[in-house]
This record gives structure tokens, sequence and C-alpha cells, in this order.
């Protein structure tokens, strides 16, 4: 019954008051009112590609990333669960906004590496585990041409976890994550996406219905 | 607020510097980066009376792609209940108007170099296929160091209207013959057209085209009827004659103008930026410097293996921009894989580059193409690849290749090339 109301909603316009409020999620993350509604442009686009109702649907969010709706990937599964923050299966506009403004080039580099974390995090045990390097290593290798054997594949993850998990318990903790992203910065290159930087000129047709107020 | 109003956003407003019937223009400071900014104000009523709503929008987002030193810089939009404001680099030195009415007429060599700058400027959106359709000194700001930038590029549907009207006598004398018919027209030579009416009032203090009555002006204009001043130079007139060609089919384009031998004298291309802000959006300066200690640490490494974090960043998997793309432009970026050592494997993508005919630079692993060949270089098609090989394990490298906007068929021609080399 919630999503029901959510959907009417949003599609209603979001000129609303309620957490989904411009203002309000403008005030909660980096983005601007007016960043904020030309995002609603491009969330209407996004969640009217295949149900037109104003949620995105996990197919359309692989759709707008691989123009196919049925292609499965494990690191975009784990971008749309932890977009989906109230774990409804759909990404609602305030999700949106305030997920996408981790990847705002002005956002601090400390939210970016957590993000990371909980991304790489699998199975969300607050460790990122050797299996779970393991799986994500796979996966990336599947979508590749890249043909490793497994005992390369091990070589990569002993010397991953080698440098790494510094204290040696088999497994990575935040500290130890921030510490190794301190000294290779650009592994957190994927958590910034420069079009942010200049989304009222990507999505300008929020100037003609803008409600800020002169 | 509106009009009077103090600040918006980030910015505060110092002064008006400029004011049509369209929109105003005023200083602002951006109090972010204590940085100047000029702010056009534009009414939203006079854009929804004008049904331009649509054509406003496409406009500022093909701003957005304009990234060239001779050309005003677009930093954001920012809409309230009535206004639109359009936030833009500041140009320190006023409009060429302006000079030219102090000035007269410019010694040759600046206005070569100023002629030179907008036909670059001009170049580089035509080649996007970007028109002016209304280049005039009011259009052409000077920066301090006396560089010319021309304002306003892909924003036609906010100039036209009024100003037209308003001044018989100003704006019609850049216009081309063919703009006078209202049939259909040539975006690109009515944007040369009007460079060529710009080079002859800077070289002679005077518009070869005046007239206060209407009707002869358009006749003069159609007939391509002026006359060179005494002290014109056979080079000069010869430019000037190509460009004032009332037949648009027959008349110059930006490419043949930058051939012509008067044009060539210092002619210093603008460097190319990388579209697409590959390089521009790149991890910031000071972490590229950290990177390449630690690349520089690890050669004495003995495991030759990739950290698999690194891998993991460096896939497409975990990249987003696609949410943001159309469907049709498509970024294209390829990795394809190598069993030969780093080495090996720059060369073979330099041989792959030669038979593409693409010229190849290299920077530690990672190799930068564009085309070679005889035209000049602003000229080309436009293009920029680049290859970049990170070892995985030994003998395992994969090479990843990325594409800015321009020709698809070369890049498949190197790709294809490589491929059969490795």
């Amino acid at each position: 019954m919630s999503s029901f109301f959510t959907c009417l909603c949003v599609k209603a316009g979001y000129k609303k008051k309620g957490s989904d409020d411009p203002s309000v999620l403008a005030s909660q993350t980096y983005f601007s009112v007016n960043e904020v509604e030309a995002l609603y442009d491009l969330f209407k686009k996004l969640s009217s590609s295949i149900i037109d109702d104003g949620l995105i649907h996990k197919e359309e969010f692989q759709l707008a990333l691989f123009r196919n709706s049925s292609k499965q990937n494990l690191f975009v599964d784990r971008v749309f669960d932890l977009f989906d923050f109230k774990h409804n299966g759909v990404i609602e506009f305030g999700e949106f906004v305030r997920s996408l403004s981790v990847f705002h080039p002005r956002a601090p580099a400390s939210d970016k590496i957590t993000f990371l974390f909980r991304l790489y995090d699998l199975r969300q045990t607050g460790y990122i585990e050797r299996e779970e390097l393991k799986d994500m290593v796979l996966a990336l290798l599947s979508e590749s041409d890249l043909l490793l054997s497994d005992d390369m594949i091990e070589s990569i993850i002993d010397k991953t976890m080698m440098e790494v998990d510094t204290k040696g318990d088999g497994m990575i903790d935040l500290e130890e994550w921030k510490e190794f992203v301190a000294k290779n910065p650009s592994l957190i290159k994927p958590v910034t996406l420069p079009d942010l930087e200049d989304i009222t000129l990507a999505f300008p047709s929020f100037v003609m219905d803008s409600n800020v107020q002169d | 607020m509106g009009y009077g109003s103090k600040s918006i956003g980030k910015y505060q407003f110092v002064r008006t510097i400029g004011e049509g019937t369209f929109a105003k223009v005023k200083l602002a400071l951006d109090i972010s980066k204590n940085q100047y900014v000029a702010v056009k104000i534009i009414d939203k009523c006079m854009v929804l009376e004008g049904n331009l709503k649509v054509q406003v929008q496409r406009e500022i987002k093909t701003m957005r792609l304009l990234n060239h030193p001779n050309i005003v810089r677009i930093h954001e939009v920012i809409g309230t209940k009535t206004k639109i404001y359009i936030v833009m680099d500041y140009v320190s030195g006023g409009q060429l108007s302006d000079k030219l009415s102090y000035v007269k007429r410019l010694k040759e060599s600046e206005a070569r170099k100023l002629f030179q700058q907008l036909i670059d400027a001009v170049d580089y959106c035509h080649n996007r296929g970007v028109y002016h359709r209304d280049l005039k000194p009011e259009n052409l700001l000077l920066d301090s160091k006396g560089n010319l930038k021309v304002s306003d590029f892909g924003l036609s549907a906010l100039q036209k209207r009024g100003e037209m009207v308003s001044t018989a006598c100003g704006s019609p004398c850049y216009m081309a013959p063919e703009l006078l018919t209202n049939r259909g027209y040539d975006g690109a030579a009515a944007d040369i057209w009007s460079c060529g009416v710009i080079l002859f009032e800077m070289l002679s203090g005077s518009l070869p085209f005046n007239d206060c009555n209407i009707i002869n002006l358009y006749e003069k204009i159609y007939k391509a009827d002026y006359a060179f001043p005494a002290w014109f130079t056979e080079a000069q007139k010869n430019i000037i004659w190509r460009i004032l060609n009332p037949n648009a089919k027959t008349r110059v384009t930006a490419q043949e103008i930058m051939e012509d031998a008067w044009f060539q004298v210092h002619y210093v291309p603008a460097p190319i930026y990388e579209c697409e802000g590959e390089d521009a959006y790149d991890v910031p300066a000071a972490f590229e410097l950290v990177e390449e200690m630690e690349a520089d640490k690890q050669i004495p490494n003995p495991s030759s293996f990739i950290n698999a974090f690194k891998l993991i960043a460096m896939s497409q998997d975990l990249d987003l921009s696609g949410l943001f793309e159309e469907k049709d432009e498509v970024k294209v970026k390829v990795m394809l894989v190598s069993d030969h050592t780093i080495h090996d494997t720059m060369t073979k993508i330099q041989a792959a580059a030669e038979d593409a005919n693409l010229l190849a630079e290299r920077s530690n692993n990672k190799m930068k193409m564009h085309p070679s060949g005889k035209l000049p270089r602003r000229s080309q098609p436009y293009f920029n690849l680049s290859a970049e090989v990170i070892e995985v394990a030994p003998l395992q490298c994969v090479i990843e290749i990325s594409k800015s906007a321009g020709e698809v068929a070369m890049y498949k021609e190197f790709c294809k090339s490589l491929s059969s080399l490795l």
C-alpha cells in the first residue's frame, strides 16, 4: 500500500511537500534545488522506460546501463540494492537523489570510500571476505575476454589480501579499506560521475517548471 | 528579487553589463570560487510567448558540449518561477564592437589574430553541427590578453527576436544574403559570411554594407555590392572576396579559409580539448601524482599481479555514466586482451595505429592517437582515441581503448588491426 501511494505522489509531480520535496532533498544532499529538479527529469525518463509508474525497477536500471533489460551483473545488482535503501525492490525519486549524491564530484572522498566498501561487502557482514573478493573477480572476468587460469586468479586474490588485509585476519575491515584507498585514490573513481557536475545543462527542461522562489 | 535582486544561489550580482530586449547580462561573483562570472537573465514569459521553450532547452544542451578556448563557456543554468539564469565565463575586455568604436580600425596583425581565433571557434562548432546565426562584433568578446571569445554560440533562439527588428541598421549588416530571403539556408555558410563582414570591418573601420534604408541595404547585400578602401592589400582583398560571395554554395568554407595564405601567417591552432572530459575529469592532478609514484614503486615488485580492487575499479561493470546517456550516444570503450609483455603490447598498438593512419603519442603505458594526414589539424574530422595497457598477470595485459566523439570508422579500423596483431 505504501509503495502504491508513493507511486501516485511521484507521478503527480514532485511539487508535493514531504521527504521528496526538491528543497528537502537539496538540503540533505550535495545537489542544489535546481539540480534536484534536473535529476527529476532524468528520473522520469529512467522510471518510465518499461513501466511508467514513477519508480525505477531493476530491469529499467539494467536497460539504461546495458541497453538490455535482462542483462544481469553482480556489481549492478549491488549498486541497485544500495540505491534501494528501503529494500522494496524499486528505486524511488528520493532514494535516487540521495544515492546519486555520493557520486557528486563535490561529495567528500570519505563518503565515496564507505559507499564502495558497502558495495564490495556483498553479504553485508561488515567485512570484505576473501570469498567475496573472489566472487567479484570471477564476475568481472566472465564479462571480459580475459582468460586467466585458476592459479592466476588465486595469485591475484592472494596478492590483494596481502596488500589490503594488513591485520592478516583473512578479511578486510573498513579501517583497512580506508588505509588502502588512501594509498590508491584512483580506486574511488567509479564513485564520481562527472555528468552530475553539469546536470542542469544536460536536463535543462526544469527551468521552465522550476518552483524556486524569485 | 527579480532584476533588482542581489544574488542567486552562490552568485552575488555586482552590476549590469549588458541589456537587450530579451535578456539582461550581469556581472556576478561566484562566492564558492571567488571568481567572476557573467549571468544572462532571461524572462521566462518572453520564452513562453515566443514558443521557444523546446529550442531554449536544446540550445542549453548544445552549449554544454562546446569546449574551446575561443568560445565563452557555460557553467550552469538556474531556473526560478519567473526567470532563467545562464551562468557563463566573464570576459573582462568587453565587446569587439566597443573596441572598434574607439580605435576605428585594427592593425593587420591584430585583425588577423582575432579573425584566426574567430574561424577556429566557428570551425569547431560547425564540425559539431552547431551554428551561431548571429555573429557580429557585439557577440565577440575580448579577454584581458586581447584574445577573442565568441559568446552565445548555440543560443540563437534567444538572440534573433527583437534585436533584428529594433536596430534595422545594426544586425542585418552582418547577415548573409540567403538569410534575407527567408528560404532554407545552410547555417555554416551564413556564419562564414558574417565572419567576412567582421574581418572587413576590423581592417577598414567601417561596414562593407551599410545603408539606413533597409531596402537599399538588402539590395547591396544581395549583390555583394561593396568597395575596398584604398589601403587593402591584394591578399586581404582576395580572402574577403572569397568569403563575401553571395552564392552560399560556392562560398569558401572554414577549412578553405584556414588554407588561405593570408590566414596562415602566424596561425597557431587552438589546442583541442579532450572531448567528453575524459581527461579533464580524470582523477585530480594530485591523485595522479600519487598513482605514478605508486607505479614506479611497483616496478621492482616481484609479483606482477594486479590488485583485484584495481581491476574492479577499472572495469566497466561499475560505470554508471550510462544512466545519463541518450540511447544513441553510447560511449565506446573496449577492452582487449594481450598475452604479451607491456612493452610488446605497446609496440603492437603503435603498429596498429600506423595501419589505421593514426599519429600515436606514448606516455608511460598510455597511447594517445589522432588522425594524421596532410590537411591542417583543425579541419580534421574530430577524433581522439586512447589505449591504455594494464598488466593483470605475467604476460596477461588488458588494453583499454576509449574513444571520444568522432568517426567510428577509423576507430573500428584501429581495433580490427590491433586484434589481428595480438
